[in-house]
């Protein structure tokens, strides 16, 4: 996948393969006959574009040679740091609903900051308490949305 | 019903009111913070005020309410254009092109177009909605469901445009869209879709959800990728338009303030819809189609202007026949009622004081926005100037806040997630996330209305022909398609990579 070409084609047979899958996955829905647009009608469609249009992507790529021009994959560098951001993310979503929102959020901001900036570790954890601290005051107590507080604050 | 002078200089006394005064500027400033705020909308935001303005007056009461409506339009497109973070699906398309003016160091006309556009395109629907608001409510009435499944298709034609020389990338952009707006209950039936037997997926995927995450989420992880110092750090130079870019803009504000009006008088037609038709009808009108999506400033005026005429507009329907056009106005709605005014054709009868205040004070409301919010320019645009290792992880955490709102379902949250890791490859592999965008937000109202129409023919598809206006709609859609078809066919080239779309 590292020219445009080879990705096209590959992109092109998965986005098939997705269609082919919604298709299948459209057979199983509860059709009604008391409308006349069937539940399964658009899926049905949807699947079908997926399919003509990967195809035609996959096709008309590997039909065009010539121009083709490498993609700006990041280095193995901006991959680990790519990947560590992701997990750190994952990992605030996974906890939210446990550790509540102010935690959670002081959590991920400094992480994250920290991650992103080894040198700046005492700015991160300043950023971190103050999202928290936000995230408690504006969206729990001041707006009273019903963001988990966490078992520390309930 | 009509309009009358002496009822107009009549609101305008009641609205100048110091008490009417006050409670406008709070509701413009509430509605900036909530527009500027991630987890809270308009619909929100008025539905959580709703209750402690029992207390005011209800002349007071709905002018706050409309305040905090039009205020949060103003402010909605602040993070759009300094994080890429579009709160709403109608400030998509400025931060399609405001987003990239601040990555160029033009944050600050970027918000001073939007603010400005904003107040000529509100004050504009302002005086037509004074002028004709009892005539121009018939207009919503000829709208039925083959009418709206039109507008809808036409609406999802302009992914041909949107597309640039990538149109099968738009299309499976699209169709992704499509697909991922299938997952949930039918809207008609309320059979499961690719639930795949799990209840979680039973509550379908929140078009926010992927908005975010196509934007901020692949956004950050671009920068991150990139190890990027500041989002921009380009020297500000400028915190207003240029003369120049003036120039530019007017006929831009003034066109998209027509599509924005006219199209938001229809119910259901959300200011999202109405933001992209405008864009694309400037970027068709342009002499430079090619600087869309790489900071057109026309763009950003042409998108504003057209969110914020609808959002006017949707008054027209409301005030007249009660017809809620859209959820926030369906909560003022029921403030309204909680008032015991009935809105209606009577409403302008029998309450004439009450509304041609309100219309008074959204004259008023127009003029304290521009003023609260163009002194705020200079400190939004500094945003963009803050280290990226301190910016990213916040624009993360309003995002998340954002789309955990929504239905304070960890679902949203995860889509969110996904969506983004998704939206950084489609960069990456050159597919216009847009189309996506688009899909997502037409999908429902496209099935409901195809559904509802083809009950109403027996099943022929015919109806989208045989009636006049969708008739219009429904060719316009089919040129769209048929040139781009063609344009594809002539052109040999391989999908090349969309930079002008996101």
């Amino acid at each position: 996948m590292k020219t445009q070409r080879v990705a096209d084609i590959a992109v092109g047979c998965l986005v098939a393969a997705l269609g082919i899958f919604v298709l299948a996955a459209s057979g199983s829905i509860q059709a009604s006959m008391a409308h006349r647009l069937s539940p399964r009608t658009f899926p049905y469609v949807i699947g079908g574009l997926l399919i003509v249009c990967g195809a035609g992507l996959a096709f008309k790529s590997w039909s065009i040679r010539g121009k083709d021009f490498p993609i700006a994959w990041p280095d193995a560098e901006g991959v680990r740091t790519l990947v560590v951001t992701l997990a750190i993310l994952a990992g605030y979503i996974a906890l939210l609903n446990w550790l509540g929102l102010p935690l959670a959020t002081f959590l991920y901001v400094t992480l994250a900051t920290w991650h992103l900036n080894r040198a700046k570790w005492v700015t991160a954890t300043v950023v971190g308490l103050i999202a928290g601290v936000i995230s408690y005051v504006v969206f729990i107590q001041l707006l009273g949305l019903s963001f988990p507080a966490g078992f520390l604050l309930e | 019903m009509g309009f009358s002078f002496d009822y107009l200089i009549q609101g305008f006394a009641t609205a100048l009111t110091f008490q009417n005064l006050f409670w406008a500027l709070v509701g413009c400033f509430i509605g900036t913070l909530v527009g500027v705020l991630p987890g809270i909308g308009p619909v929100s935001g008025i539905a959580i005020l709703l209750p402690l303005t029992t207390v005011l007056p209800p002349t007071s009461a709905i002018i706050m309410m409309a305040a905090i409506y039009y205020g949060a339009m103003y402010g909605g497109s602040t993070t759009a254009i300094v994080v890429n973070i579009p709160g709403e699906a109608s400030s998509v398309p400025t931060a399609m092109d405001g987003y990239e003016m601040a990555k160029q160091g033009k944050a600050g006309p970027a918000l001073a177009i939007s603010a400005i556009a904003s107040f000529v395109a509100g004050t504009i629907s302002v005086i037509a909605l004074t002028l004709f608001a009892p005539v121009l409510a018939n207009f919503a009435v000829v709208f039925g469901p083959p009418e709206y499944f039109a507008l809808m298709f036409m609406g999802l034609s302009l992914v041909i445009s949107l597309s640039g020389r990538a149109l099968l990338k738009g299309l499976i952009s699209m169709a992704l869209g499509l697909a991922a707006a299938l997952i949930g209950q039918d809207p008609l039936t309320g059979a499961s879709r690719l639930t795949f037997g799990t209840v979680t997926l039973n509550a379908g995927v929140e078009f926010i959800s992927v908005i975010v995450g196509l934007f901020a989420i692949s956004e950050v992880m671009l920068n991150v990728e990139a190890r990027i110092v500041a989002i921009s750090d380009m020297e500000i130079r400028d915190w207003m338009p240029t003369r120049a870019d003036l120039r530019k803009c007017w006929g831009s504000i003034l066109r998209a303030t027509g599509v924005g009006f006219f199209l938001g008088l229809l119910p259901g037609c959300a200011p999202s819809v109405t933001a992209f038709v405008a864009y694309d009808l400037e970027k068709r009108v342009s002499k430079h189609p090619e600087e869309f999506g790489k900071g057109a400033i026309e763009g950003v005026a042409a998108s504003e202007a057209s969110n914020n005429a609808t959002s006017t507009a949707g008054f027209v329907p409301l005030f007249s026949f009660g017809l809620p056009t859209a959820p926030s106005m369906a909560v003022l709605l029921g403030g309204l009622m909680m008032y015991g005014l009935q809105p209606g054709p009577m409403l302008f009868a029998q309450n004439p004081q009450f509304v041609w205040a309100v219309i008074a004070s959204m004259y008023i409301g127009n003029v304290m926005l521009l003023i609260l919010n163009l002194p705020l320019v200079g400190m939004w645009a500094r945003i963009v100037r803050i280290p990226f290792y301190i910016l990213g992880p916040l624009i993360v955490f309003c995002a998340l806040v954002g789309t955990y709102s929504l239905r304070f379902q960890i679902l949203d949250v995860w889509v969110m997630l996904l969506v983004g890791v998704l939206g950084y490859f489609m960069r990456k592999l050159g597919f216009p996330i847009a189309p996506m965008v688009l899909a997502s937000v037409l999908a429902q109202m496209l099935e409901t209305a195809l559904g509802q129409s083809l009950l109403i023919s027996q099943g022929s598809v015919l109806i989208f022909f045989a009636r006049p206006i969708s008739a219009v709609f429904m060719a316009l859609a089919f040129l769209s398609i048929g040139r781009g078809i063609w344009a594809q066919v002539q052109a040999k080239a391989p999908e090349v990579a969309v930079e002008d779309v996101d």
